[in-house]
């Protein structure tokens, strides 16, 4: 597939050092809208949106953060804890407001599955269905997600 | 045929060599805005080439506005009003913005280029902000993930700050960081010695600016940062105070508390300390050692799960459930709270349920 020169843009900023440390590409060749387009093929094989997952971490999120501090147990399913640093980074997708520096650790009690996602995970998943490159330290598999999160629809799989 | 192709070529040359040359004498002829003035605040007038940024421009000045990205207009810190000459709102501009923001002529400075006179208005604080050069003198170790920086000013030597601001610290190309970039850190020394500054700095996995601290910062490097910044220093009023940090937010605790032991105060002040784990106490014997200096002073840590091993004597829980206990006078309470954002809410709330007034709790408020 031919880039744009907005995704040439996004490639750009989602490089190490220019918004994260590592970038959003990881080892990823693909250009950014095969990265996207391969991981939606998942998401549809699995009859699941990418607004469905980022609605449900936002809820693990926004669960985890009136503990005060430390973990917290969430329906019975979750320990889930979320991390915040002071700060605010862009969206790489030019793309309007700020996300906070946040890392929410997330395991499944009964399967023992542990993931982290970051604000900007959330953010990216749910406007861009952006779940980033392979090898990318915050890279979620769209597969252990669903598995995690909605882990009846995984048996459809 | 030789003549000829040599003809050809020599043609060719000419053509392109007029074309390169009409394209620079186009471009310089575009690009040449001439003289230009930036007027700050009805109150200093820069003249200045036209052509570079207005953040640029500004800084060339000697005038800091806030910038944590370089000027890749990526982080939005850099905002400003421009009233005249800053020309149509870029794309690159939008997605920072509000719609508030927008209509009320807030701008980017980065990404605004100075092509005529210009009118902007930024806060006075910002024209006490200067760049400054230094060498880390000391590194420390205060827990597993946090260490001390102290900064001994080099260019200029000296500088003047009040107790609670921040700084913006220069993160260099280093490893994969392919450009500056900037974050801020409390200062958490006494204003009265003003040719070192000290910073507490907590790393963050997958952080910039903390990976670059903690993993590749040495005693004797050269080091560059802007500011003061920032409006969290205490009120010099005769209220009680309280202040409630957690993590690296002790930084400008302790700033003000050194300020205080070396002006003198009569204030009764109490100073709860959130950490998880004995392990991420540090800097308990220097904090209880105020409770010698001052008259009515008490450090209190607060453990929220203390390892059994640790055989914690203190208190545990979290930190709200103590106010009711030491806020004896909630109307004549002032509140400076350092942490992070989750925090800083949790706190917030139980202070106001107790009766501290809304606009008697401090806090830097960029979330
Ligand atoms: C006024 C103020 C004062 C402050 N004072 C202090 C202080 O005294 N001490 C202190 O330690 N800190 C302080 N801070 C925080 C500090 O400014 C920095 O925000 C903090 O140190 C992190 O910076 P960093 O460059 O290491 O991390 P950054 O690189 O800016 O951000 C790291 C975060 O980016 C996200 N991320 C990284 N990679 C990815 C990816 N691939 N995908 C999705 N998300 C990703 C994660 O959420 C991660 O946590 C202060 C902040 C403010 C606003
Ligand atoms: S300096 Fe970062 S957006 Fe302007
Ligand atoms: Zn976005």
């Amino acid at each position: 597939m031919k880039q744009t020169p907005q995704e040439l843009l996004v490639t750009q900023r989602m490089q190490p050092g220019v918004i994260t440390l590592s970038g959003f590409l990881g080892i990823d060749q693909r250009p950014l809208n095969e990265i996207i387009a391969d991981d939606a093929q998942t998401l549809l094989r699995l009859d699941i949106t990418a607004p469905e997952i980022a609605e449900r971490m936002q809820y693990l999120t926004d669960q985890s953060q009136q503990a005060y501090e430390g973990g917290i147990i969430i329906d019975g399913s979750y320990e889930v804890e979320t991390e915040i640093t002071r700060g605010k980074l862009p969206c790489p997708f030019l793309h309007r407001g700020l996300q906070r520096k946040t890392v929410t650790t997330c395991t499944h009690l009964t399967t023992g599955i542990t993931i982290r996602w970051t604000a900007l995970n959330i953010h990216m998943i749910k406007e861009h269905g952006f779940f980033e490159g392979k090898g990318s330290p915050f890279r979620l598999e769209p597969g252990t997600l669903i598995k995690v999160l909605f882990p009846d629809a995984a048996h459809r799989s | 045929m030789f003549v000829s192709i040599i003809q050809d070529i020599g043609i060719t040359s000419l053509v392109s060599g007029g074309l390169a040359l009409i394209l620079v004498i186009a471009q310089r002829y575009l690009n040449d805005y001439g003289d230009c003035k930036i007027d700050i605040n009805g109150k200093r007038l820069i003249t200045l080439k036209g052509g570079s940024s207005l953040l640029n421009a500004l800084s060339e000045n000697q005038i800091f506005i806030p910038s944590a990205c370089g000027g890749k207009g990526s982080c939005g810190t850099c905002k400003c009003q421009v009233l005249e000459g800053g020309g149509p709102l870029l794309p690159t501009e939008k997605p920072l913005l509000t719609t508030k923001e927008m209509t009320g002529n807030v701008r980017l400075a980065c990404q605004i280029k100075v092509k005529s006179d210009v009118r902007i208005h930024i806060p006075e604080s910002i024209f006490n902000i200067r760049r400054f050069q230094g060498v880390v003198s000391k590194i420390e170790d205060y827990t597993y993930d946090i260490k001390g920086v102290i900064i001994t000013l080099t260019e200029p030597e000296t500088i003047d700050f009040k107790a609670g601001q921040y700084v913006q610290l220069e993160t260099p190309i280093y490893a994969k960081v392919r450009q500056k970039v900037g974050r801020a850190y409390s200062i958490s020394s006494d204003p009265g010695n003003d040719r070192q500054i000290q910073l507490i700095i907590r790393y963050v996995p997958e952080g910039i600016c903390t990976t670059w601290v903690h993993q590749y910062l040495n005693e004797g490097d050269q080091i560059s940062f802007t500011g003061p910044y920032g409006d969290f220093f205490i009120r010099d009023t005769s209220a009680d105070m309280i202040f409630v940090a957690g993590g690296s937010g002790k930084a400008p605790i302790k700033s003000i508390l050194e300020y205080l032991s070396r002006v003198g105060t009569t204030r009764r002040m109490r100073y709860l300390f959130g950490a998880r784990t004995c392990k991420d106490l540090y800097l308990t014997g220097e904090m209880h050692a105020f409770e010698q200096v001052f008259d009515d002073f008490e450090y209190i840590p607060v453990l929220s799960k203390p390892c059994p091993e640790e055989n914690w004597q203190g208190r545990i829980g979290y930190v709200m459930p103590v106010f009711p206990e030491l806020i004896t006078d909630p109307a004549n309470t002032e509140a400076y709270l350092c942490g992070s954002p989750a925090m800083i809410e949790s706190v917030k709330k139980a202070l106001i349920e107790l009766g501290v007034p809304k606009d008697r709790i401090y806090y830097d408020s960029f979330g």
